[in-house]
């Protein structure tokens, strides 16, 4: 659906996105990530259309973006970074004018406000005043807006920032809802928000990309989490010498202790796994063992360990 | 004319119509006109004059003050809000042109600089109730009047869209569009100190004297020289726009 090459982007004297590449299939859901000002943003209007490339190449849906522009517009609905609306309309004519504007044939305007509103919560607000809704409420009309074309691709920018937990809730569903029949491609920094709606990740910093494939490879990629024991032990560290000399641990940390307990934090190789190992060492002592408990590597981590290289 | 151009222009004459500011515009603008034309009649009622009221309308200083101040205020916010609220993204990533944006936003505000004039036909009629039609009216030279009022229009709009073009700020944009339209609009009274100067200056700034010209047309004459100069004088601020907004691209 998208197809991005060598894609650059430099504004007067600053380079905002250097030689991207990447690939979108049809169907899937999308989390762009990367902190503030890593050139999520500007990625997504040049795919968009909203913005030129300095170079490289951008086909979506099949199409060129430089020679097909309108085309491939007619084809994507955007939701811009802090949902920018016409505040002096009303929502059932705002969606309206735009669905006449992205050529929904005039006899199926109606139809579609009525669909996208229906779909996105905002018919109880359709003769309302956008200058006087919720942030909540903008979000979904700004949502219902880039669907009212029906378009194949979705891009969406920051679509929870904002909201209140409630609403972010209710926006996280409606987009997972809405990966069953589009292709979206959405931009976050909340990482818990691309493991709840995203089935891949493409890590972007510094207009760079740092990282792209599935949650589940990604989260393999940096040392699988750490293992925590709680043994009984008289000299914590001397155990702690012992269990690095085991294979695949690479590091043991003491991490507490009290009342004749140890804490201990075994961390593995990448890749690597030592549960095994570290429980037939405890059973080898003897040693009273009261935890057990292995850490999940959180996509969290692949990011701040990618973002801090 | 594509579609989206009649959509967009739909757009912009609702936001333009529905506003209350136009109204307000509307009324101030009319409270001025209307003083400016009580004037004119006072003055035509003390005796005899060898001009038609219409003709003191048109080159009064009532008449020029409202046509340099009213268009910067009017089309300040043309681009200007759409940068400033980001809506000019919402606007330039749906599937229309450049031209259709600009065309649309140009002839939205045409409409309504002509809206304004509108209600000054009433002031004849007005006028002719209350003389029983003794004093005849020129048609040919009213119709003259108000064409070159409405193509000066067009010139000022373009200008006024071309400042929004280049500034998220509504006021800079207003106040550019102001120096530029009194700058052209003054270089007419030039020619009180350019007696001196030579032939070729004095024709020159007769060329662009907006005064003279509204002179000529409300006396009945219909000159072509100032129909082509405010007409290209229209198309080069559209392209400029036109240039303007295609280069902000590359920045933002």
């Amino acid at each position: 659906m998208i197809e991005v090459k060598n894609l650059r982007k430099s504004y007067a004297g600053c380079q905002a996105v250097r030689d991207i590449s990447f690939r979108v299939a049809k169907g899937e859901i999308v989390g762009l990530l990367g902190p503030n000002g890593a050139g999520k943003s500007t990625t997504m209007r040049i795919l968009t259309g909203y913005l030129p490339a300095t170079a490289g190449t951008v086909r979506v849906a099949g199409r060129d973006l430089l020679n097909e522009s309108l085309a491939v517009r007619r084809r994507v609905g955007y939701m811009p970074e802090n949902v920018p609306l016409y505040p002096d309309m009303r929502v059932a004519e705002f969606l309206a004018y735009r669905a006449a504007l992205k050529g929904v044939p005039r006899r199926r305007v109606k139809a579609r406000v009525g669909e996208v509103m229906a779909r996105c919560g905002v018919a109880e607000v359709a003769r309302h005043i956008i200058g006087a809704l919720s942030r909540g409420y903008r979000q979904r009309v700004g949502l219902a807006d880039a669907l009212v074309h029906e378009p194949e691709l979705l891009i969406l920018d920051e679509p929870t920032a904002g909201l209140d937990p409630n609403q972010i809730r209710a926006v996280r569903e409606l987009i997972r809802q809405l990966g069953r029949r589009h292709t979206i491609l959405l931009s976050t920094h909340i990482l818990s928000e691309v493991e709840m709606v995203c089935r891949r990740a493409i890590i972007i910093n510094r207009g760079k990309i740092e990282a792209s494939d599935t949650l589940e490879n990604l989260a393999k990629r940096v040392k699988s989490g750490a293992l925590f024991i709680e043994v009984r032990a008289a000299d914590g560290e001397a155990l702690a010498r012992e269990l690095r000399e085991l294979p695949g641990v690479s590091t043991v940390r003491v991490s507490g202790g009290r009342d004749g307990w140890v804490a201990l934090e075994c961390a593995a190789r990448p890749g690597g796994e030592v549960r095994e190992q570290v429980d037939q060492f405890i059973k080898q002592r003897n040693l009273p063992l009261r935890e057990f408990r292995c850490g999940k590597a959180s996509l969290e981590d692949v990011f701040i360990e990618l973002i801090q290289e | 004319m594509t579609r989206a151009f009649w959509v967009l222009l739909k757009r912009e004459l609702g936001a333009i119509f529905l506003s209350p500011v136009s109204h307000v515009i509307f009324a101030l603008f009319n409270l001025v006109m209307g003083f400016s034309f009580w004037f004119c009649a006072a003055y035509m009622a003390q005796g005899a004059r060898n001009v038609t009221v219409m003709q003191i309308f048109f080159i009064i200083f009532y008449f020029w003050f409202c046509l340099i101040i009213m268009i910067p205020i009017f089309t300040m916010r043309l681009f200007a809000e759409e940068y400033r609220s980001g809506t000019i993204e919402l606007l330039m990533s749906a599937p229309v042109l450049e031209w259709d944006v600009i065309l649309s936003k140009f002839f939205a505000s045409v409409a309504l600089y002509a809206g304004l004039w509108l209600p000054t036909l009433v002031y004849l009629w007005v006028y002719q109730a209350l003389t029983r039609h003794q004093v005849p009216v020129e048609w040919g030279a009213l119709g003259a009047s108000y064409l070159l009022v409405l193509v000066i229009g067009l010139f000022y709009v373009a200008i006024g869209l071309f400042t929004s073009s280049l500034t998220k700020n509504q006021v800079l944009a207003a106040f550019a569009s102001f120096v530029i339209i009194a700058l052209l609009f003054f270089t007419g009274f030039l020619g009180f100190t350019a007696a001196g100067t030579g032939e070729g200056t004095a024709r020159l700034i007769d060329y662009l004297a907006t005064l003279k010209h509204m002179q000529t047309f409300a006396g009945g004459v219909f000159d072509t020289r100032p129909l082509v100069f405010y007409l290209s004088g229209t198309g080069l601020f559209l392209f400029l726009t036109y240039v303007v907004i295609s280069l902000r691209k590359l920045r933002y």
